[in-house]
């Protein structure tokens, strides 16, 4: 059983993917659809034995890399770590597989489409249950090729191509980090398994390596997770297919390095440092996100920047030590965000592709129940009290409120909460509420999608409903609630509700007229406040400007010496001089030089023989 | 008590070398310089058998005489074949084999 949850993934894929064109469409739809399904059931009978019977489960499989002193073999990991990101990646994957039946259909290459979701899925969850780097880096790095894959899903599209190898690259700065951690590892403990690493930590190794290999995982994470640098690649890779998104940026991928960090939470235990630097980095994401989140137009932007948020916060949970609570807002988050994303995806359906929430508005009498499954999803994300998002996000902030040290990210967080609850809320009421700015066509022709695509969403609604307070008591049963004062404990709460107030004030109060040359683009004619707004408006939308910094000053600046020093000064330049082009040329000259010593002459001949003879006399009778 | 005699043949040898090598016109120059050579070196060779009071110096100037007269036949008579085929016994004119 335990192997099955691995294995059923992995047939699925394949079958899909060599036997696509066999089993049609249809076929491979419902295949991997019930595949992931059985997978999702086992895992949460895995999630009853290892966690609520808490017994954790250790399989070694087989002799993998065995050499003197590095013996890893291939083995699972079982516990109730490993069992939570299960139940999560699984059901959401089954619900996303049956979703992408209904939301692809019409599509040309469902077995393909198909077979990457199940492959991915079967990738992250090799992810999650090795019980070791290596195995760990398999799935890590996999997860990285399905992105690719999935993204580039419709290989035609340029700009599908291109986010697709920025999510790779991106995604490879960070897997240096991972790469130089488990060396660093290596070299430290002479093993890569988590338990033998574990059990180590207790003969106090020295700080300052440990302190590198938490900065290091901390630098894969960075990647994989989006955090604060090398976030970039996130919001670009919503030009895959929206379930993709649902898959990969919600539930699955992005969680990654929030469960790298969680799996190596006994080592970070042992670096303060490593510890304040997760903190400030995750807070500063989340504030990043949120403002950035706040003012994108785009329907799936607004949610990959609150995944980008959301992600913040999880990693600043990690930061405070505070793991468990880590991993019960990832579990919370992957299902309204799955809910999110997908019932964006049934809004863009229903407007026949359109994901400018400015060409939007008004579809509540036409799809009322995304209406309420979106609404749902929001107010979770926000953390409207009693729905899952509460249990997890509010406990975060009175946890950072609780490190006194940094109640920096104690306010960033709170802020980034205000603005968290500012663009969902925007997003429901620009996407439905206000008089609708779509054409008439458009309009009159969304309506709701078919009941594969409905199904999952109302499923993750519930789970968007309820998984926080079921899985209350199982993920924070060690988690000390902190002692915070009643005003402090509200603010988040007021936050969110001043925040869900700023979005409907918005709509109505018209923006003021001079103000409105600003989201049109055209030249302001009001005052210093005016050009002050545009700018800031323009500086969060187009994200900090972090793209234009990285290219401009990164990526412009290494495809340069790319080219320059690397392509024409070395390989064409220096390595051509002294290597084939450069020897040939003067061997040429030089054989024609000695060649030309034979000029035919026959007394020429004589001298040179005659004077090498008395060169060769001389030399002889020289004594030795 | 001979040794003065060894710088005839020395010096008769560098004169043959010298005709060889300075000469640019005449190839039966060149022919009389080889056997300027050879005659110096068979000269060389009965003062050594003289002085060393041994028989073969002797024997070799012979047969190295031979040699010589075989060579300049054969010698004159690639010259003909040669003056027939390009009317010209010019050195610098068989310059037909370049490197």
């Amino acid at each position: 059983m335990y192997l099955l949850v691995l294995f059923l993934p992995l047939l699925s894929a394949i079958i899909s993917g060599f036997f696509g064109r066999k089993i049609g469409t249809k076929g491979a739809g419902v295949l991997t659809s019930s595949c992931i399904t059985v997978s999702a059931i086992i895992s949460c009978c895995i999630f009853y034995e290892t966690t609520l019977n808490s017994s954790a489960t250790y399989i070694k499989l087989w002799r993998w890399f065995d050499f003197e002193l590095l013996t890893t073999p291939m083995g699972l990991q079982f516990d109730s770590l490993t069992s939570a990101m299960l139940v999560v990646i699984t059901s959401v994957s089954a619900l996303v597989h049956i979703y992408s039946t209904g939301y692809m259909s019409g599509d040309p290459h469902i077995p393909r489409f198909m077979s990457y979701l199940s492959f991915f899925t079967f990738l992250m969850v090799v992810l999650v249950t090795s019980d070791n780097y290596i195995q760990l880096f398999i799935g890590w790095e996999g997860v990285g090729l399905c992105s690719y894959l999935l993204i580039n899903f419709w290989f035609t599209r340029i700009k599908a191509n291109k986010a697709a190898i920025k999510a790779m690259l991106i995604n490879r700065v960070g897997d240096i980090g991972l790469v130089l951690a488990m060396l660093m590892i290596f070299k430290e403990f002479g093993t890569l398994e988590f338990l033998t690493i574990d059990s180590l930590l207790g003969l106090n190794p020295r700080g300052e390596n440990i302190t590198i290999i938490c900065l290091l995982l901390f630098l894969g994470a960075v990647g994989k997770s989006a955090q604060l640098g090398l976030h970039t690649w996130l919001p670009d890779a919503m030009e895959g297919p929206t379930p993709v998104s649902a898959l990969i940026h919600a539930a699955t991928m992005v969680t990654a390095g929030v469960f790298l960090i969680i799996r190596s939470g006994p080592l970070f235990e042992g670096s303060p440092l490593a510890l304040t630097v997760v903190t400030i980095c995750g807070a500063l994401t989340a504030f990043f996100a949120a403002t950035t989140g706040a003012v994108q137009n785009d329907l799936k932007k607004v949610i990959a920047y609150s995944t980008c948020s959301q992600l913040g916060y999880m990693v600043m949970a990690c930061g405070i030590s505070n793991y468990s609570t880590s991993l019960f807002h990832l579990i919370n988050h992957g299902f309204f965000k799955a809910l999110l994303f997908l019932s964006a995806g049934s809004v863009i359906h229903a407007v026949s592709d359109e994901q400018d929430m400015r060409k939007m508005g008004g579809l509540i009498k036409s799809i009322p129940l995304t209406y309420v499954l979106i609404l749902i999803g929001s107010l979770s994300l926000a953390g409207f009290p009693y729905l899952t998002g509460f249990y997890s996000k509010d406990l975060i902030l009175e946890l950072t409120y609780d490190k006194y040290y940094i109640a920096f990210a104690f306010w960033l967080g709170s802020l980034s909460a205000l603005l968290t609850a500012y663009y969902s809320m925007r997003l429901v009421y620009l996407t439905f509420i206000i008089e609708t700015n779509s054409k008439r066509e458009v309009f009159l022709g969304a309506h709701e999608p078919g009941l594969s695509i409905t199904v999952p969403l109302v499923l993750l609604a519930l789970g968007s409903i309820f998984v926080g307070y079921l899985a209350k008591e199982v993920a924070l049963s060690n988690v000390i609630p902190p002692i915070v004062l009643g005003s402090i404990k509200i603010i988040p709460l007021a936050l969110t509700l001043v925040g869900v107030d700023a979005a409907f004030k918005r709509g109505r109060l018209p923006v003021p007229p001079q103000l409105s040359g600003s989201f049109l683009g055209t030249k302001p004619k009001g005052g210093l406040s005016v050009y002050f707004y545009q700018s800031v408006y323009t500086f969060f939308n187009s994200a900090w400007q972090f793209n234009y910094v990285i290219n401009h000053f990164i990526v412009k600046n290494i495809w340069k010496f790319g080219h320059l020093i690397t392509y024409r000064v070395i390989d064409r330049g220096l390595l051509e001089i002294m290597g084939p082009r450069g020897v040939s040329r003067v061997l040429i000259k030089l054989t024609q030089k000695f060649s030309n010593l034979q000029s035919g002459l026959v007394f020429n001949y004589a001298l040179i023989m005659i004077v090498f003879t008395t060169l060769f006399i001389y030399t002889g009778c020289q004594p030795h | 008590m001979y040794y003065e005699y060894l710088t005839i043949g020395i010096i008769l040898f560098i004169l043959g070398v010298l005709g060889i090598v300075l000469n640019r016109s005449n190839l039966i120059i060149m022919l009389m310089s080889i056997e300027l050579m050879l005659l110096a070196i068979s000269f060389s060779m009965t003062l050594f058998s003289v002085i060393i009071d041994s028989l073969i110096g002797q024997i070799f100037t012979i047969m190295v005489l031979t040699v010589a007269a075989a060579e300049s036949a054969i010698g004159l008579a690639i010259l003909v074949a040669y003056y027939r085929v390009r009317g010209s016994i010019a050195v610098k004119s068989l310059n037909l084999l370049r490197g």
